[in-house]
């Protein structure tokens, strides 16, 4: 299934009740625009990880990488590309 | 006079009852030693050490003087909370004023609004290093410390006008019923009372490294700074992004040897559910502390099974009195009760008003008043024998072994993922939207979410106000975390006999719609396709 169609979904099902799925368009601004707070976005970040199996590592998310249905459809095409390129980067370490 | 007994031995001479005297000190004696460590765009860490960190907040502070500033002038911080941030609050109390930390990802309109009540004579801003010093008097800016200065004179730094201990400090702005923030005044003295008491009953010192991810707009961020400034403890920050993932808050308390953590519980909720806290080891971590909210018993208990030899503590009282009661953890907690908010600090005095069950809460943490707000600041306290009390609204019990738990509130104030939140102001800001006629906001308990809030509105005419467009507006106002999770489309707002807006009823109808919403929340099933929303005869979603 298409990125932007499956977020839209679970964005419309499980964070967003009741509205229809396609009045979130593609940059409509999730976070800043109050749609989706902290917690709504753990959520959603469980499901990018276990939908498309990837695995974020930290400072690759943040408002900028997962604001509008663009930039998170941007942000799962580029690691999906790069797991495939075998090149799954690792976490820097914290001293 | 309680506020004696408190003070530290010695605390006669000036030394020692400024917030800012504890990195004085500490840098005389240990200017090597890490004061700050923050992790930077790339990953990378920067130390700050304790002699770095006080020679560029002194040399800033001298120059704010040079420039004019007087004591007690404020000084905003538009600053997320990162070392240029803890050097502006140390310049700024160096130099006698009065810090001011507004947190940058609140809204423009908000921020502007704040600014203009607590009319800051300097603002300091940015997202990068270094952060941009604007006089908002004149307009002119003011050059950042931008490498290190030569360690500046002691002639020049005794020069530096000093504050009383009774002096404000910072202003903490929190959520008002009537639609504006209220700015909370806080003296040396009463956040040192915490600070002081706080070190010694967790015996932090120098090998502590300390992790508190609340920003400097709330009182939690008093911990972390004063404490490794009076203790000689690393301040190691956490990065922005983690919180939205529980599992890189786990990593970075292994990875960065927290020994002394201090959050609000649904941060570390949050760490035991989606972080799977309990599938690691924290051989460092001896210290977990917790305020701002009700931590459920039973996440209190799996707290302490995944972290079993750290201490842990619930911290308890709002931002105008700052910590009054704590409760350690029983070693044999097992979670069937909610933990009590425990027994009053030594420098608070607490008592419970006999009529209503309102905690009381006096002493030397005590706010100084609300910033500019002289009516609403006589409506806070109360006097009673000849001392004065602040009415916390939350209504207590005492048990048997004299510790007190917490019941409720006793106005519409509630508690959202540890932010305080006025119902009120929710209100005030959707029936600001054209369209909007009224709003009324409710809060209900949800199991897994925790605080959700519901907001009803009824609108000019059906669909004049979608549901995206009302969130968006609230958050060009609120904070996000102001952000209603629901917004009910009413058709009429249920009112009482006199009119005035019936909350029980709306109370009623939140908990059945959250009912039905969690009943809905199975993925996979599509909402039927009949436009923007659900429209059913009298609520539409």
């Amino acid at each position: 299934m298409e990125i932007k169609t499956a977020v839209r979904q679970f964005i419309a099902e499980n964070v967003l009740l009741g509205i229809h799925q396609t009045t979130i368009e593609d940059t409509t601004p999730l976070v800043t625009g109050g749609l989706i707070d902290s917690i709504g976005m753990i959520g959603l970040v469980n499901f990018l990880e276990t939908r498309f199996k990837v695995e974020f590592v930290p400072r690759e998310i943040d408002v900028h990488s997962l604001n509008t249905l663009e930039q998170i459809d941007e942000l799962i095409r580029k690691k999906l590309a790069s797991q495939q390129a075998g090149a799954a980067g690792s976490g820097p370490q914290i001293r | 006079m309680p506020e004696r007994e408190f003070l530290e031995p010695g605390s006669d001479e000036p030394e020692g009852d400024l917030l800012s005297d504890g990195l004085r000190r500490t840098a005389a004696a240990m200017p090597d030693a890490p004061a700050i460590v923050e992790q930077d765009r790339v990953g990378e860490n920067r130390v700050t050490s304790f002699g770095e960190l006080f020679e560029q907040a002194a040399s800033l502070a001298v120059r704010f003087v040079e420039h004019g500033i007087q004591k007690q002038d404020r000084v905003a911080l538009v600053l997320p909370k990162s070392t240029d941030a803890i050097v502006s609050v140390f310049a700024s109390l160096l130099a006698g004023a009065v810090y001011v930390p507004i947190h940058p990802q609140w809204p423009k309109e908000r921020i502007e609004a704040t600014l203009a009540d607590c009319a800051p004579r300097l603002v300091i801003e940015g997202d990068g290093s270094p952060p941009r010093i604007t006089d908002r008097e004149t307009g002119e800016s003011i050059p950042w410390i931008a490498a290190l200065a030569a360690p500046i004179d002691i002639a020049v730094q005794n020069s530096l006008p000093r504050a009383d201990a009774g002096d404000p400090a910072l202003i903490l702005f929190t959520s008002g019923s009537t639609g504006r923030p209220k700015g909370v005044v806080l003296s040396h003295r009463a956040v040192g009372a915490f600070v002081k008491w706080s070190a010694r009953e967790f015996h932090l010192c120098s090998t502590d490294r300390i992790a508190c991810p609340s920003p400097l707009s709330f009182d939690l961020s008093t911990f972390d700074i004063f404490n490794m400034a009076w203790c000689g403890a690393t301040c190691v920050l956490v990065p922005d992004h983690s919180v939205w993932m529980p599992r890189f808050l786990v990593q970075f308390v292994r990875e960065a040897r927290i020994t002394c953590w201090y959050s609000v519980p649904s941060i570390l909720a949050s760490m035991l559910e989606e972080g799977r806290m309990a599938q690691h080891e924290y051989p460092g971590l001896r210290v977990i502390l917790f305020a701002g909210e009700v931590f459920r018993g039973a996440d209190v208990a799996r707290l302490q099974a995944a972290v079993p030899q750290a201490v842990g503590a619930n911290l308890y009282g709002p931002t105008e009195t700052n910590v009054v009661t704590w409760c350690c953890v029983p070693r044999d907690f097992d979670g069937s009760q909610p933990l009590p908010i425990g027994q009053p600090c030594p420098y608070a005095t607490v008592t419970m008003d006999a009529t209503s069950g309102e905690l009381l809460a006096g002493g030397d943490s005590l706010m100084s008043g609300y910033w500019n707000r002289p009516e609403d600041t006589q409506r806070a306290f109360v006097n009673l024998e000849d001392k004065r009390y602040y009415r916390t609204g939350d209504r207590v019990s005492r048990a048997p072994d004299g510790n007190y738990l917490f019941l409720g509130r006793l106005d519409r104030q509630v508690k959202r993922r540890g932010f305080r939140i006025e119902l009120g102001e929710i209100e005030t800001a959707l029936a600001s939207r054209e369209d909007i006629l009224e709003a009324a906001a409710v809060a209900v308990e949800d199991g897994k979410m925790g605080t959700a809030i519901i907001a009803f509105v009824r609108t000019r005419s059906a669909g004049a106000v979608s549901l995206i467009e009302a969130k968006a507006h609230c958050a060009r106002i609120l904070p996000l975390y102001m952000v209603p999770d629901h917004i009910v489309f009413l058709d009429a707002i249920p009112k009482g006999s006199r009119g005035k807006i019936d909350y029980i009823a709306l109370g009623k109808i939140a908990e059945t719609l959250d009912h039905i919403s969690t009943s809905q929340a199975a993925p996979n099933q599509a909402a039927p396709d009949h436009g923007d929303q659900d429209r059913s005869p009298a609520v539409h979603r």
